[in-house]
């Protein structure tokens, strides 16, 4: 585009100039041809008559009016020449020819005088016959000096010349030189056009280097030739692309450093995490076993009789056991939300169902609080997941109580309709949290005002369980709390139409016991003590229970002949196998789809993700003791 | 000693002589009608002829008609006029003292004497430029000796020396063959007339006939008529004629001269005038070559004083 500007540009400037320049000189040729033209004519003619007037004179002289009438003769053969007269001292025509168009002149000068007849286009010249002088330089003249006699006028010659000739040179003149005006415009604008080429070509290519480095390719490099006016510009310009790659390159090599740096470093940072994790999994694993022991001795221990103060102590070790189950089982929500292993089920369901469940839970920590546990009766039916939105207003309540010392705690929905949501809010008039902690009240184990990790304070762990539960469902939670002021956490839920009744498996529902009365349980279990508390809590529920400590003794037994109903198998056993791969050995042995879970100590999300895909149920050590029983119910009932 | 006392008496007496002479009434007037080369030459030839024949440089003085006429008139033991103009303003004051009309034709010293009244004398005298007809007819028979009949052409008036050539001519056997012309238009007729069977065309001096403007036809008409012409002036040759006899400026300085010294000497002036003794001859060699003629000018000048009886 620039080029092309450019291009005009010059062209203009070249040709301006040049056409001036030949217009200038086809006038000044036209001008200086025309006058020479006419000149030369009139000189022409004018020797004419002059060369016609010189050779008469003998003729006049002798009156040889053959000599003249040939001289006339000659005189006509001049293509110019119209007619010729010539005319004696007295006037008397001696000779004459041609086609006379004009009329005799009355007076006969000594002068010549040259008529022109512009209407017809002829001049008349009137040329006198003198006789010749011939210096003598004589003495006998009277004088020795040339004497200055006048010459004696012999004649006339009137001869008249046609400028018909002269018109047609001029048009001819006219031609040539217009035709040489436009041959010079013509060279000039080719001349022009070449040299501008010699000007654009670098321009264009200056201009497609500098559109190249623009776009970013600094290898782009001008071709320098030894003729080119922009020879020295291309070469600044190599050297800017040659700086700008090398800048360019410098900077991605800082940047890949960098980014090698960052990588290492966030590597550190995730490797540090998994050791985290890891530790994390290890310790509870390794704590889930003897609590999980605990607990049944602990459930086993109560069913037996005893005095005041054992059952007393009994009941005591069994809130301690609580107590650590639940802290074990927080951590394992959460490695379960950071392993994506929590199931969503999204359904309809009426929002009061939950609410009634909540209330029964927490109405006895509430009361031994001595805090009001106001809960709102509400009629939205809404599209989530029961369990999980059950989790959640679980963790808000009893955070709720705990911060509270005096007052109620609050428990409402709210409908909004119009845009088809529904917040739920808990609120309570505990001591609130400040705006500086705000945020980081979601983070784990992160505790206002209890650097002393004092235990009935909680763990630090249940808004973090919250948060990540509400964001895995998608409902945005808020949190709006002064200090001293109580708080409001609330969470919108999508509305929906009233539907069938929801599938209500909420927990603490109660299985037969009838149910599990002679029903013939595997157990392969490596750890003795967990054996032994399983093997102890499924004999008490009337289970009959065949015990192995690894796989080979369960195949050993199953070749003894015994048809298990259900294998509960620990995860990790020793030697090769897994607890997915003896399930799978069992019933390829057994020839049978025996109905099977499994036991770990491990939260590692690979185990769960590794469980499912294997079809099994897989239960966190310690296992609850109902949740077990329930579980197995389950299965019973399956085989 | 007596030899310096001689030379210094010498040296004294020619200072004398010279402031005297200063002084003293010139014996020639020159009168020059031109300040022209040929008037010039002859006013030198004259002056240093005269101082020749021992008469002073002081004794000598040349002036122009224009200081003459101013009224710077000399007094003079003999006035020389050159040319017709002096020779005119001479005639019209006729002084008391001779006069010598030198450097013009007869023509112009006879229409002097006819325009001012007075008659040929010794006291008015003249050396023409024109050559005695004899001469001329004699050169013709040297040059042309197989030529009988001469043209010639006379203008009107002044009859001159017509009567003289043709006694001459008579003398030396040759027929003339004359013409009269009385204006430039009768000019082509009479040369018609007059070159019809004559074998030279002798051309006698007369500026109506013979002038700048007519030379060039009257040469060429003869030319035609294949009749060569013999002319009085080199100017002529040079103009196309055959031969020319003419009296050159300096020798008619020496020739004034001379009569001037006889004049101072006491002697009388020719009343009728003379003629040159001394003369000149041209020939034009392309005009003889292309006419079939091989003239020599010395040897015709040498043949021609012979017969003149001069060396």
């Amino acid at each position: 585009m620039i080029v092309r500007r450019i291009r005009r540009r010059i062209l203009l400037a070249a040709m301006l100039p040049v056409s001036l320049v030949a217009v200038l000189l086809m006038a000044a040729f036209l001008y200086i041809g025309l006058g020479d033209n006419e000149d030369s004519h009139g000189q022409r003619a004018r020797s004419m008559a002059r060369q016609l007037a010189g050779a008469s004179e003998y003729g006049l002289f002798s009156g040889n009016v053959g000599q003249l009438q040939g001289l006339v003769r000659v005189a006509l053969q001049e293509s110019a020449v119209r007619s010729v007269v010539i005319l004696n001292s007295r006037g008397e025509i001696m000779a004459s020819g041609g086609h006379m168009t004009y009329k005799m002149p009355a007076r006969l000068g000594a002068q010549e005088v040259l008529d022109r007849d512009i209407l017809r286009g002829t001049d008349l010249l009137l040329q006198p016959i003198a006789a010749e002088q011939v210096v003598l330089n004589d003495l006998f003249d009277g004088s020795a000096s040339a004497s200055a006699a006048p010459a004696r006028v012999l004649g006339h010659v009137l001869l008249e010349v046609t400028g018909e000739k002269l018109r047609q040179r001029q048009l001819q003149l006219l031609r040539l030189s217009v035709m040489l005006g436009l041959a010079g415009i013509l060279l000039g604008g080719l001349l022009a056009v070449r040299l501008g080429q010699g000007v654009i070509r670098p321009v264009a290519r200056v201009s497609r280097l500098i559109e190249r480095i623009g776009r970013g390719e600094f290898g782009a490099r001008a071709e320098l030739r030894e003729q080119d006016p922009l020879r020295d510009l291309q070469q600044a310009l190599n050297q800017m692309a040659e700086r700008l790659e090398v800048g360019r390159d410098e900077l991605e090599r800082r940047i890949a450093q960098a980014t090698q740096e960052l990588r290492e470093k966030k590597e550190e940072a995730e490797s540090a995490t998994l050791a985290k994790s890891r530790f994390l999994a290890a310790a509870s694993h390794d704590l889930r076993q003897p609590t999980h022991a605990l607990g049944l001795f602990v459930t086993r221990l109560g069913q037996l009789t005893h005095d005041a103060q054992a059952i007393d102590l009994v009941a005591n070790m069994d809130l301690a056991v609580q107590a650590m189950r639940e802290l074990l089982d927080a951590l394992l929500d959460i490695s379960r939300l950071d392993a994506g292993a929590v199931p969503v089920h999204l359904q309809a369901f009426a929002l009061n169902d939950v609410f009634d469940q909540l209330k029964v839970e927490l109405a006895l920590m509430a009361a031994e609080k001595g805090l009001s546990l106001r809960v709102r009766p509400c009629n939205v039916w809404v599209m989530s997941d029961p369990v999980q939105i059950h989790r959640i207003l679980l963790n808000l309540l009893s955070n709720a109580l705990r911060y509270t010392h005096a007052g109620s705690v609050l428990l409402a929905c709210r409908g909004k309709g119009e845009d088809g949501s529904a917040w739920i809010e808990v609120w309570d008039t505990g001591i609130g949290i400040a705006e500086e902690h705000q945020e980081a009240i979601f983070k784990e184990f992160y505790q206002v005002g209890n650097p002393e990790r004092e235990r009935s304070k909680g763990l630090g762990l249940g808004l973090n369980i919250v948060q990540r539960t509400a964001r895995l469902l998608g409902h945005p939670l808020q949190l709006c709390s002064r200090s001293g002021q109580g708080s409001r956490f609330r969470i919108e839920l999508p509305l929906t139409a009233p539907g069938a009744m929801p599938d209500r498996r909420g927990p603490g529902r109660r299985e037969s016991l009838d149910e599990l009365v002679g029903l013939v349980v595997l157990v392969v279990e490596d750890d003795d003590l967990a054996r032994a508390a399983l093997v102890n809590l499924l004999t008490s529920w009337g289970a009959m229970v065949a015990e192995a400590p690894s796989l080979a003794v369960a195949l050993e037994q199953l070749q003894r002949g015994l048809q298990p109903a259900l294998i509960i198998s620990d995860y990790r056993l020793p030697g090769q196998e897994n607890g997915i791969q003896a399930v799978l050995r069992l019933r390829l042995a057994a020839q049978k789809e025996i109905p099977a879970c499994l036991i770990s100590g491990d939260t590692d999300p690979d185990l769960m993700q590794a469980a499912k895909v294997a079809g099994l149920t897989l239960m966190h050590k310690p296992v609850r003791p109902a949740k077990l029983r329930s579980l197995i119910g389950h299965l019973a009932k399956r085989s | 000693m007596l030899l310096r006392l001689r030379m210094v008496l010498a040296g004294v007496w020619l200072t004398w002589m010279v402031a005297l002479g200063a002084h003293a009434a010139p014996s020639v007037v020159i009168i020059s009608s031109e300040g022209s080369a040929a008037y010039g030459e002859t006013a030198q030839a004259l002056t240093e002829e005269l101082e020749r024949s021992g008469v002073t440089r002081s004794s000598v003085l040349t002036m122009s008609t224009r200081e003459w006429a101013d009224g710077r008139t000399q007094s003079a033991r003999l006035y020389v006029t050159l040319g017709a103009e002096a020779a005119g303003l001479l005639a019209a004051s006729a002084p008391a003292v001779p006069v010598l009309c030198a450097l013009l034709p007869r023509s112009s010293y006879e229409a002097a004497l006819l325009q001012h009244g007075r008659k040929a004398s010794s006291q008015f005298s003249a050396l023409f430029l024109d050559q005695p007809p004899a001469r001329q007819l004699e050169l013709i028979r040297l040059a042309l000796p197989g030529a009988r009949r001469v043209g010639v052409l006379w203008g009107t008036g002044l009859s001159g020396d017509r009567s003289e050539f043709r006694a001459q001519a008579q003398a030396v056997a040759l027929s003339l063959l004359e013409a009269e012309v009385g204006s430039e238009e009768q000019l082509f007729p009479a040369l018609k007339q007059v070159l019809e069977g004559t074998d030279l065309l002798l051309a006698v001096p007369n500026p109506q006939i013979y002038n700048s403007r007519t030379v060039q036809n009257i040469l060429l008409t003869s030319f035609r008529a294949n009749v060569p012409m013999m002319a009085f002036s080199p100017a002529y040759v040079r103009a196309g004629a055959l031969l020319a006899v003419y009296v050159t400026p300096h020798q008619v300085g020496v020739q004034a001269a001379q009569l001037a010294r006889a004049v101072l000497q006491g002697k009388a002036l020719a009343a009728s005038g003379a003629y040159s003794t001394d003369f000149q001859i041209a020939v034009n060699e392309h005009v003889a070559r292309s006419l079939g003629l091989s003239l020599d000018a010395p040897e015709l000048t040498r043949r021609l004083r012979l017969l003149e009886g001069r060396p």
